[in-house]
């Protein structure tokens, strides 16, 4: 549990961050997380989808800053106010979300902030063609086959992140933080990009390696850190070949008892979907839902779970694939389509496309369905009250009054108002796509609640989760995504979250091998 | 109002930090109404022929032309968009109706003329917004030339004279003593104010502007919507480019220049936000009086109608950034 350092090493390790805490509004996301690099160490972090990963390097690079816990680099303690700190130190962060420059070329990328400059006549200006010669020396010594005149835009995501490292390499940096590099990447490129990591490793720098990807890990890491739940549960050598202790480590959680218990007794297939396919997303998806039961979709971050039900409720267009509700074929092009077939979608982003964050929650619950609050023409504001007043009470909604701005309302309560919204319109499908994240426990346990009981009044709940122990808790069967596909199908009684995550981060060949 | 009890959620403001907001956000709720009485007050003061019904009158007729189009602004503006083409449809409008008289149609069937003229601009805005998928900004722009454009070709540059003398009755005339422009004003700030608080365009206005993704996830035709709202924007700017018209009895083709910088002013001043969402009818009708007041005030004061200019630009810019700093605060 308190993985200190050995005391009698000759020489302190690279990092090391102690007894961590950060809290974002009340809600902790590290506990006294720990995390040590060695120098020109390639280390592993890894954990499930909010475990915290993310937020550690970014305390690591300067961007975000800690409650408390401190961190030492080569024994001292330096100041990590900014990320400019963090450059000073010798620490880069090669981001999900690439930051480049992408009209720019890549010599221009690479010396960006530094670039040379000339003297004599025109001093200050830029010496594009020592840029150049500096940028082709770095990459020659890389051994990256780059043109450094070549316009970014035009790289492939592999060859952006070589850009991105030789960018680090110039600055002299000590240790290269990766999160989840090898995401967007194909299988030669995640090859390309293990070369690199390693020249870095064979130059005396440290890698910090956030991933899931098992297989992935266990062949360019020398050690792994496990957090969960904001704590840091587990570090030692990177296993190479048997992964169900690191699994168990990720997930190994109380399943705390706050799912109530309902009667399933599924009826007739109300939502079929077949082949359902959206490139690059996700292909071939089918699935089936039946009335009056709970079925799970989960996986991995980015195994196109989102997107299938922003697929099916008519948010983006499918390539190919059928949707058949009741038994008929249906053609649903926009979420109007969608909800006049009885769907309803609570999506992962309520901010972004679940409410209207400054108009009053009355107007948000009615939002969906103003055509039953219109009378003789006109809007009929009492009684849109007088049914926004019923729903706020029924779901507990913690609002001073229906007129309130939803944006004022805390987490929980702005996803309750969602919630509202479609159970007024009196949908009979329902997906839910992370319907409790980031909100308090006591709005979990009333979601939690109201879907048993939509479930037991015989609507369809199809829900998208990556928390294991609400799948298990809440769901009568699973559906495992990975990679845009689903990969398995299991009963919920008869899983544990490891066979869950097994699915979900392993592929096929290594699955065979495990089971 | 009323309390429902439940457990306290994890973050919650405090109560006094919570009043303080309130406060401030009431403060700049009124400010706006508050501004036109005090410049009144002040007004009645420095010049003793302001509080003349003539002079008083003379500010109705300027400002109604203004705040009518800044009607339909507000209903754009509330659902996140703008539209920068309202002067030149103005003149194009005017220039129909006015071809219209001078045909011999009579005053109510020209009227209805430059009306459908201002909202078949509407519709081309509509068009390549949602369609061309154009931002706002940017396509309006291009009618803003264009609508221009037309309108000098038609005229051949040549102002339409020769008009009915009962045309200036539009314009001029009174209706028991009050201005008829006013009464025409104070007729489609009622009508906006109904659409805004009692139909689906206006509540989904408020929601386009808020979230159109919310709005479009939630079944809103968002399309036919922000058709609708463009439209009755540019009917409400023809109706007033009749009205700007026949207070000359000339149709102008160059009327109108310059007049989105007043009435976008008068709708942020108003209360609106740059960003959708927010907006009201008494906001903008107070927004435009504060400008003419202004304007009025400084003619009265012998202020260069060249310094009223910097002034109002100086408004605009300062009412966006209050604007863009309670954003701020908002998020942060």
């Amino acid at each position: 549990m308190n993985p200190t350092p050995d005391a009698f090493q000759a020489a302190p390790p690279l990092v090391e961050m102690r007894d961590i805490d950060k809290s974002y509004g009340g809600v902790p996301v590290l506990k006294r997380a720990h995390l040590t690099v060695g120098r020109g160490e390639i280390h592993g972090l890894v954990g499930e989808n909010g475990a915290g990963k993310s937020t550690l390097v970014k305390i690591l690079d300067g961007e975000v800053q800690r409650d408390a816990g401190e961190v030492t680099w080569l024994g001292e303690r330096p100041s990590l106010q900014s990320r400019a700190d963090a450059a000073r130190l010798g620490i880069t962060m090669i981001h999900q979300e690439l930051n480049l420059a992408p009209h720019l070329t890549v010599a221009q990328n690479i010396s960006l902030g530094h670039e040379p400059r000339l003297r004599g006549r025109l001093a200050g200006t830029i010496d594009r063609r020592r840029e150049v010669a500096e940028a082709h020396a770095s990459l020659e010594r890389l051994g990256f086959n780059l043109d450094p005149r070549t316009p970014v835009r035009r790289l492939s995501p592999a060859k952006r992140q070589m850009v991105e490292i030789a960018r680090a390499v110039v600055r002299a940096t000590r240790l290269v933080i990766m999160d989840e590099p090898t995401s967007s990447l194909s299988a030669p490129e995640v090859e390309e990009l293990f070369q690199v990591v390693r020249q870095l490793q064979a130059r005396g720098t440290a890698v910090i390696f956030v991933s899931h990807r098992m297989e992935e890990l266990a062949r360019i890491c020398d050690r792994v850190t496990v957090l969960r739940d904001g704590e840091t549960v587990q570090e030692g050598p990177m296993p190479r070949r048997d992964f169900a202790e690191l699994i168990r480590a990720m997930v190994g959680r109380e399943l705390k008892d706050f799912y109530p218990p309902r009667n399933c007794r599924p009826g007739e297939v109300v939502l079929r979907v077949e082949g359902l396919t959206r490139q690059p997303h996700f292909e071939d998806v089918t699935f089936e839902l039946r009335r009056g039961e709970i079925v799970g979709l989960a996986g991995l971050m980015g195994a196109g779970r989102t997107e299938v039900v922003e697929t099916v409720f008519g948010g983006a267009a499918a390539e190919r694939g059928r949707i058949v509700i009741d038994g008929e074929p249906v053609a649903i092009r926009s979420p109007q389509d969608a909800i006049r077939h009885g769907l309803a979608l609570l999506t992962e982003d309520r901010k972004r496309t679940g409410l209207a964050l400054g108009l009053p929650v009355a107007h948000n619950i009615t939002l969906a369905n103003l055509g039953t609050t219109i009378r003789s023409g006109c809007l009929d504001l009492g009684k849109e009250e007088t049914m926004a007043r019923d729903l706020i009470q029924r779901l507990r909604i913690r609002a001073r009054s229906a007129r309130q701005k939803v944006g004022r309302l805390s987490g929980g309560n702005q996803q309750k108002v969602v919630l509202a919204k479609w159970l007024l319109r009196q949908a009979r499908i329902f997906m839910f796509d992370e319907p409790t994240r980031g909100i308090d426990v006591g709005a979990k346990t009333e979601i939690y609640r109201e879907m048993n009981a939509l479930a037991e009044s015989g609507a369809a709940i199809l829900m998208v989760s990556s928390e294991l122990p609400e799948i298990l808790g809440m769901t009568d069967r699973v559906f495992v995504m990975r990679a845009g596909r689903i990969v398995k199908e299991l009963v919920t009684a008869r899983t544990t979250q490891e066979g869950i995550m097994r699915y979900a981060t392993l592929s096929e060949k290594e699955n065979a091998r495990a089971s | 109002m009323e309390t429902i009890p439940s457990e306290a959620p994890l973050t919650r403001a405090p109560a006094a930090l919570e009043e303080r907001a309130s406060l401030r956000d009431w403060m700049e709720r009124v400010l706006p109404y508050a501004s036109v009485v005090v410049l009144f007050i002040v007004l009645s003061i420095l010049s003793p022929y302001f509080l003349t019904l003539q002079n008083l009158s003379s500010v109705c007729r300027q400002t109604a032309v203004i705040t009518i189009i800044g009607l339909g602004m507000t209903l754009v503006m509330i659902s996140g968009g703008i539209d920068i083409s309202v002067g030149s449809v103005m003149a194009f409008a005017g220039i129909c109706g006015t071809m219209l008289l001078q045909a011999g149609w009579p005053l109510t069937a020209a009227v209805a003329g430059a009306v459908v003229g201002g909202a078949a601009w509407g519709l081309v805005n509509a068009f390549v917004i949602t369609v061309l998928k154009v931002s706002p900004f940017i396509a309006t722009l291009g009618t803003m030339g264009a609508a221009r454009g037309v309108t000098l070709v038609i005229t051949n540059g040549m102002p339409v004279v020769n008009l009915p003398a009962s045309f200036g009755r539009l314009g001029d005339g009174n209706i028991l003593r009050v201005p008829v422009p006013l009464v025409i004003l104070v007729l489609l700030a009622l009508l906006t104010g109904f659409i805004l608080k009692y139909t689906r365009m206006g509540r989904y206005s408020y929601v386009i502007g808020s979230n159109a993704e919310a709005a479009r996830y939630a079944g809103v035709p968002v399309r036919k919507y922000l058709v609708a709202i463009y439209v009755f924007c540019g009917a409400l700017t023809g109706l007033a480019g009749m009205i700007e018209a026949s207070r000359l009895v000339t149709g102008q083709p160059t009327a109108g220049t310059g007049y989105e910088l007043s009435v976008i002013a008068a709708v942020v001043i108003g209360g609106a936000s740059l960003s959708g969402g927010e907006g009201t009818v008494a906001g903008t009708i107070a927004g435009a009086f504060l400008m003419g007041l202004i304007s009025n005030g400084s003619n009265l004061l012998g202020v260069s109608p060249f310094w009223q200019q910097v002034l109002i630009g100086t408004i605009i810019v300062l009412a966006v950034a209050v604007d863009e700093l309670r954003k701020r605060r908002r998020t942060s």
